[in-house]
């Protein structure tokens, strides 16, 4: 599919590059052989752990997402755990004081962000808090100039105001997402028997949510944690063009306009496994939090 | 805007600030890589090469390419000229090192030239030197460059072309291997600045070469920083994370006010743009239904309000347009179609363009009806490009506009699969340059007349001036050219690239030149009660 976008992988390079240039690159890639040919050379390749050679970067496909990887992990990680913190505790506080005006309060705000779109968010962001109130850096994921003379602490530092952004705008946009899941879980249970019960027995309502009804409105939210875990790694490509993070969601997009097939081709590979590993991780999370699936 | 631009544009040229220091932060919209001068082909690429590499002299400030005139020396500290001027005696300054601390050699030069006419090398300058025969080597320190004919650019096109580079780092690679071999990569070159690291898809670091034939670089660094766009790049001139945006769009420039931590500073160009109508045919070899008939271009030509326009796209920030060439460039005996709308419509007529009930013409059957093709990168074009539909109407045109990425509009620009397209030229300043884009011979692969243009006459008159040692007989002969191929109307010229760039405050820069604002930047300064953070860091090495 990619190979039927218009477009030469070499013309990302400007007209100035010679036929005889073009040619000889397209021969070295590999690019001059047919498409059957070209892909079976690819499943072979991948099968003895070779993922090719990206032109536009010009290094081994593997080492661009060896270093593009982390890089959005940390940021998927970290917006993730706090992600599900943030829109837990929303959630918890929203059926704690349901029927309140904080609670409709809470809950305007988590359809206003959860309405926004990403981009919108990290540019107003952006705008807010690295240009009218400059207190964090504009992008990228250290300072540039200054990273390699910091003490390990000040480099900590830096690297931890370069997250800021990036993060709090995943959160921000996922949060809302994770509340509103968690309040209608919570709903859900609410009105069951043991919870009843529970409140006759004279269960103060703080207890009665948090130790006896979050618990049992925990697996919706392993399965969004699963479904959120790839659904992230698309909202990070927005994100880290906005913030010039250099992830995977910065590499993807570059190889695409690029014509980079090699690192296109790896970094949907990289996607899907990462869906497979987050419907994995989902599943364990079911055998941990019920011990009924784990008894069967 | 102007209001803007006058108050961002305070005298801060000619650097001369005092103590050397400080550092630079280039941010770059997309990625890079390093790359040998053979192979550097964008803005940036070219700039990292130009500070990291030497050539055997510089061209002068008005980019003149007849004879050796105004040429500086650099790597060569003098040269001879043979009595027929058929070769050229360089003199290696004897005080130039590679970044190694190996002495550069004449050896060097040979090589140099070896690789880039080399076809294995795929050098994309080895067009350009096609009149150097060879180089030999006379002495450790002259290096004479053989030519197989006298013309006026003959000395242009070998030391503006021509970086020269270590054969003793490089010589060891396949010519074909060149492009991506690690020693490639290295960047051991002469220049005033040096590679002191590379991360892909972050950044590129230069540090001053303190022991440079030239002295030292008035700067310690220049770190070329990767933003994921053109807004991300402006976001970090706007917070101060960045010193310097290269090509910054115009509705930027109102941003750069007093208040702005960067100040706009234009610099000239050689860049145009024209709206290029195609004279073959998509399919077949066959000549445009459209474009191959003189009198529709011309109508084209004249129906389009080349001034308002430019107004409603760049306010006063426009350059209008006067031809195939930059303005700067321009020779003013050159008189291009006017705008007028009724002999455009006469013209039409009497071609045999009727008016349908439509109010779209149609001549035997076929409506006057063609796209314009855009890249969607540039936001002038596609502003242009809706003007140009609307206006076009006026004359009973319907014009469908075409928006495409980037390497799309290249591949369909190069294969000729456009009716009409808005093309950016950017031409070295010589006449050969001229020929790529308006010859037959820059039809074939490789070349830039994307539009076909196709006139023997022109190419006559143009290669008799290439050739031409009389000066007045030469500027005679290339204004007849450029007036026979704007009568013959292959495109409408619309504006010229005005360039600037967001440059921060403290930074005292020198004169931007228009063949590249980078030329000048290792004499850029920043006082020293200007500093801030970044600037002190000086030479010292990296933390481990």
């Amino acid at each position: 599919m990619v190979h039927l976008a218009p477009g030469d992988p070499f013309g990302a390079e400007g007209s100035r590059l010679t036929p005889e240039l073009r040619e000889q690159l397209r021969v070295r890639f590999g690019y001059d052989r047919p498409l059957v040919e070209q892909y079976g050379r690819y499943v072979a390749n991948v099968a003895r752990g070779e993922l090719g050679f990206s032109h536009s970067l010009q290094m081994p496909v593997a080492t661009a997402l060896a270093t593009a990887i982390p890089r959005t992990l940390l940021l998927m990680g970290v917006a993730l755990a706090l992600s599900f913190g943030l829109g837990m505790w929303l959630g918890v506080f929203e059926a704690k004081r349901r029927g309140t005006a904080a609670a409709r309060a809470t809950n305007a705000i988590t359809i206003v962000l959860y309405s926004l779109p990403a981009f919108w968010l990290g540019l107003m962001i952006l705008l807010a808090f690295a240009y009218w109130i400059p207190i964090f850096p504009a992008g990228g994921m250290r300072d540039v100039a200054l990273a390699d003379y910091m003490t390990p602490g000040q480099a900590l530092l830096d690297r931890v105001k370069h997250l800021v952004l990036p993060v709090l705008t995943l959160v921000l946009w996922t949060g809302a997402y994770v509340a509103r899941y968690q309040r209608a879980a919570l709903a859900e249970v609410l009105p069951l028997d043991f919870i009843r019960t529970a409140r006759a027995k004279g269960v103060p309502a703080h207890a009665l949510v948090s130790r006896h009804a979050l618990r049992n409105a925990l697996l919706p939210m392993i399965t969004l944690a699963g479904y959120l875990f790839p659904y992230l790694l698309g909202g990070t490509v927005v994100i880290e063009r906005i913030y010039a993070w250099p992830g995977m969601g910065w590499l993807v997009t570059n190889a695409i306009g690029s014509r980079d097939y090699p690192l296109v081709i790896a970094a949907v590979l990289v996607g899907g496994i990462m869906v497979a590993l987050g419907n994995l991780l989902a599943d364990i999370g079911y055998g941990l939090a019920d011990p009924r699936i784990r008894a069967r | 805007m102007t209001a803007t631009l006058a108050a961002g544009c305070t005298d801060r040229s000619t650097g001369d600030g005092g103590d050397p220091g400080g550092t630079v932060i280039i941010a770059v919209p997309g990625t890079f890589t390093p790359a040998l001068p053979i192979y550097s082909v964008t803005a940036t690429t070219v700039n990292i090469t130009s500070q990291v590499y030497d050539r055997l002299a510089t061209a002068p400030e008005n980019l003149s390419s007849f004879g050796d005139a105004g040429f500086e020396p650099r790597l060569a500290r003098s040269w001879t000229w043979a009595p027929d001027s058929m070769s050229i005696a360089f003199h290696v300054n004897p005080d130039a090192r590679w970044h190694d601390g190996r002495p550069v050699r004449a050896s060097d030069v040979k090589f140099s030239f070896d690789v880039a006419r080399d076809p294995r090398s795929g050098s994309n300058i080895a067009p350009l030197i096609t009149n150097i025969d060879s180089i030999s080597v006379r002495d450790s320190l002259t290096a004479v460059a053989h030519f197989k004919s006298r013309s006026p650019e003959q000395f242009y096109d070998l030391v503006y072309q021509l970086y020269i580079v270590p054969e003793h780092v490089l010589g060891g690679v396949a010519r074909d291997q060149l492009t991506t071999a690690d020693a490639s990569k290295l960047l051991v070159g002469s220049g005033r600045f040096r590679l002191a690291r590379f991360e892909p898809g972050a950044r590129l670091e230069l540090v001053a070469d303190t022991a440079n034939y030239r002295g030292r670089a008035k700067l310690d660094r220049v770190i070329f920083t990767v933003a994921a766009d053109g807004g991300a790049a402006v976001a970090q001139i706007l917070s101060g994370q960045a010193d310097v945006f290269e090509f910054i769009p115009p509705d930027l420039v109102a941003r750069l006010d007093s208040n702005s931590p960067a100040r706009a500073v234009p610099f000239p160009g050689l860049a145009y743009a024209y709206l290029g109508m195609n004279q073959r045919a998509q399919r077949g070899s066959g000549p445009h239904p459209l474009f191959g008939d003189r009198a529709v271009r011309l109508a084209v030509s004249m129906a389009l309000d080349r001034e308002a326009m430019l107004r409603n796209v760049f306010d006063t920030l426009g350059v209008l347009g006067v031809g195939p060439y930059a303005r700067r460039l321009a020779d003013s005996a050159v008189t291009i179609p006017p705008f007028d709308r009724a002999r455009a419509t006469a013209l039409l007529d009497s071609a045999g363009w009727r008016a349908g009930p439509n109010g779209v013409r149609a001549k035997g059957g076929r409506a006057l009806a063609f796209s314009v093709m855009y890249p969607t990168s540039s936001k002038p074009r596609e502003r242009y490009a809706v003007l140009i539909q609307e206006q076009l109407r006026s004359i009973g045109a319907r014009v469908d506009l075409t928006a495409v990425d980037f390497p799309t509009f290249q591949r369909r620009q190069e294969a000729g699969e456009f009716d009409a397209a808005l093309i950016s030229a950017n031409p070295d300043a010589n006449l050969g340059g001229a020929r790529q884009y308006w010859t037959a011979g820059g039809m074939a692969r490789g070349g830039q007349n994307f539009v076909k243009y196709n006139n023997p006459r022109f190419d006559a008159l143009l290669d008799s001036a290439v050739a031409s040692f009389d000066g007045a007989r030469r500027r005679d002969q290339t204004r007849r050219a450029w007036q026979m191929l704007v009568d013959d109307a292959p495109g409408v010229w619309l504006y010229d690239l005005l360039f600037m760039n967001a440059v921060h405050r403290r930074i005292r820069t020198t004169d931007l030149r228009a063949d590249g604002w980078w030329a000048g930047l290792a004499d850029w300064t920043i006082p020293a009660d200007e500093r801030i953070d970044r600037d002190r860091v000086g030479l010292r090495p990296a933390q481990p």
